[in-house]
């Protein structure tokens, strides 16, 4: 398997944000994650990415336990994130930001002074390439705040797979696209898994995530309560009834 | 307007320019550390002074030539930086913003007390060069030595251009001031860039307290307070953050000193320039560049 989760939790005093979640996404895989506002599907992208080290239970990339490591190791080691809400170097060009991406964690490696010191040399066939991918390359120059809504989404993609990672995770990718948006970016991700990337999709647009995930999960409450293929996970009735309310609210969520 | 008054009056503006520069490096120095760290560093001044100071020790223990008294300045303000960094920002929790104003308001008195104490709170005369050259144009006249800071100061501003905007550091300086979070996910080790900001920042400050002190001829400890107060002035012209803003706002500084000093004399004068300070804080406090953008 390419990466897994097992036994995560999060709490955050009395809160469980996350409760006890297992997942294993294979190799090549585009895994779904979904779940209503609130279920825990950010906290899981933040401790699979290190920002918060969980309460309890492990992470681990390939079969190597990440649950130790910082983030910036894990970002060397193959994981790399979108975010919902845009992150980019705003006062970088496109190709800095591909490049600092690309050199960040390369850099750490270097000795002190041709790491910080050795000038310019922006030109990479690596970050031409992934320009051209993400169809960015004539505004390579240009600032990443200048660029439209969506080029900063392309763009935070591609800053994401210049770490070359072995796991992309997207947070919510479709946020503010209408859904002709959404199909083009449903290829686009499919083309990204074509590089070998494996890929987890928060979403919260279902035609998306029903359309190009091989399997998914829903979380509700911090816990799993679903896991299979689209078609299992919209004929489940514990995801039914966690998406559009249920009557017995003392029911307990099957384990899938 | 007599033609003399008016002589008079284009004089204190090329002064003040020239002299503006130092007071444009300072005012980039804080804007340097609070681009990367979002925190204001309040013992920035003292530092520079200290560092200053350093300079003037090395130059007692062995004859040195003017240069190389600025230049160990420079870099003495640039490891007493680094120590502010370690003291003051490293440790304290980000979680309380004002645990590492204090600790720089601290750090500032601290090392303010320190340079009275080993220099006796005596001023000193410091090295300066081309003192008793001088340029004319027309009326007009530029001293040798307040050209030599102007210099000197600008040169210092190019090579920090370079160093941002042609070397790997540069870049990664921006990328952290802009999205730490990013960068960090990025792999750029977000600490030692905090940490060369404030080495780089304190060299800017040794700098401009070098300069200050050969325009004068004199050291003093007396000049700390001058060179915070301007240089959160010159932040406030020109928008925290703002690096084209600090060179701006430094030289209006520079300017306003030097014709205030024309029109009301030198006791008065600064009264007028922190009156300035109340000007931009209420009718434009995000400074002349100021960026509203915020950051996480």
């Amino acid at each position: 398997m390419m990466l897994k989760l097992e036994g995560m939790s999060k709490h955050f005093g009395g809160v469980k944000a996350v409760d006890d979640v297992s997942l294993t996404m294979n190799e090549g895989e585009i895994f779904g994650l979904i779940g209503p506002n609130g279920s825990g599907k950010s906290t899981t992208i933040n401790l699979i990415t290190g920002l918060y080290a969980p309460t309890s239970g492990t992470v681990s990339l390939e079969g190597r336990d990440l649950t130790a490591l910082a983030q910036h190791e894990r970002t060397a080691l193959g994981v790399a994130r979108t975010f919902q809400n845009i992150r980019l170097f705003g006062n970088l060009s496109v190709a800095e930001n591909l490049w600092v991406a690309q050199n960040g964690h390369k850099q750490r490696r270097q000795h002190f002074i041709s790491r910080w010191f050795k000038a310019g040399g922006l030109q990479d066939t690596n970050i031409d390439e992934l320009l051209r991918f993400s169809r960015l390359h004539s505004k390579k120059d240009s600032l990443a705040s200048a660029l439209s809504f969506g080029e900063m989404r392309r763009l935070e993609m591609a800053r994401a797979l210049a770490s070359n990672p072995k796991v992309l995770l997207l947070d919510e990718p479709a946020a503010g696209a209408s859904i002709e948006d959404g199909q083009l970016l449903g290829e686009r991700i499919r083309a990204v898994r074509d590089r070998g990337v494996s890929i987890l999709l928060i979403e919260h647009m279902m035609e998306l995530v029903m359309g190009i995930t091989d399997r998914m999960a829903v979380l509700n409450f911090g816990r799993k309560i679903a896991e299979g293929t689209p078609s299992d996970i919209q004929s489940n009735p514990d995801v039914r009834a966690a998406y559009l309310g249920t009557k017995n609210k003392n029911k307990e969520p099957a384990d899938a | 307007m007599d033609y003399y008054f008016f002589i008079d009056l284009i004089q204190s503006l090329v002064d003040g320019l020239l002299f503006g520069t130092t007071y444009a490096l300072i005012g980039i120095g804080f804007t340097l550390i609070f681009g990367v760290m979002r925190k204001l560093n309040l013992a920035y001044g003292a530092a520079a002074l200290a560092g200053t100071y350093v300079g003037l020790a090395a130059a007692f223990v062995t004859p040195l030539p003017p240069i190389l008294v600025f230049f160990v300045s420079a870099l003495g303000s640039g490891i007493i930086g680094y120590i502010v960094y370690l003291g003051c920002f490293r440790y304290t929790p980000s979680s309380h913003p004002m645990a590492a104003l204090l600790a720089s308001v601290g750090m500032l008195l601290f090392i303010d007390e320190l340079v009275i104490h080993l220099s006796h709170g005596m001023p000193y005369p410091y090295p300066s060069v081309l003192r008793n050259a001088e340029i004319t144009l027309g009326e007009i006249w530029i001293r040798g030595d307040m050209l030599f800071v102007f210099g000197i100061c600008v040169l210092a501003m190019v090579i920090l251009y370079w160093l941002l905007y042609r070397t790997s550091l540069g870049l990664a300086t921006r990328a952290v001031s802009q999205q730490p979070r990013a960068a960090q996910l990025c792999g750029i080790p977000t600490g030692q860039v905090n940490a060369l900001t404030f080495v780089i920042s304190g060299v800017l400050g040794g700098t401009a307290g070098a300069m200050t002190a050969a325009a004068v001829g004199v050291l003093s400890p007396i000049i700390a307070m001058s060179l915070t107060t301007k240089g959160l002035i010159v932040v406030v012209i020109g928008g925290l953050g703002s690096i084209p803003g600090a060179i701006i706002g430094g030289l209006m500084v520079g300017a306003a000193e030097n014709v205030f000093q024309l029109l009301r004399g030198v006791t008065e004068r600064d009264i007028y320039v922190m009156l300035l300070l109340f000007i931009f804080l209420t009718l434009r406090p995000g400074g002349l560049f100021g960026n509203t953008e915020g950051r996480d």
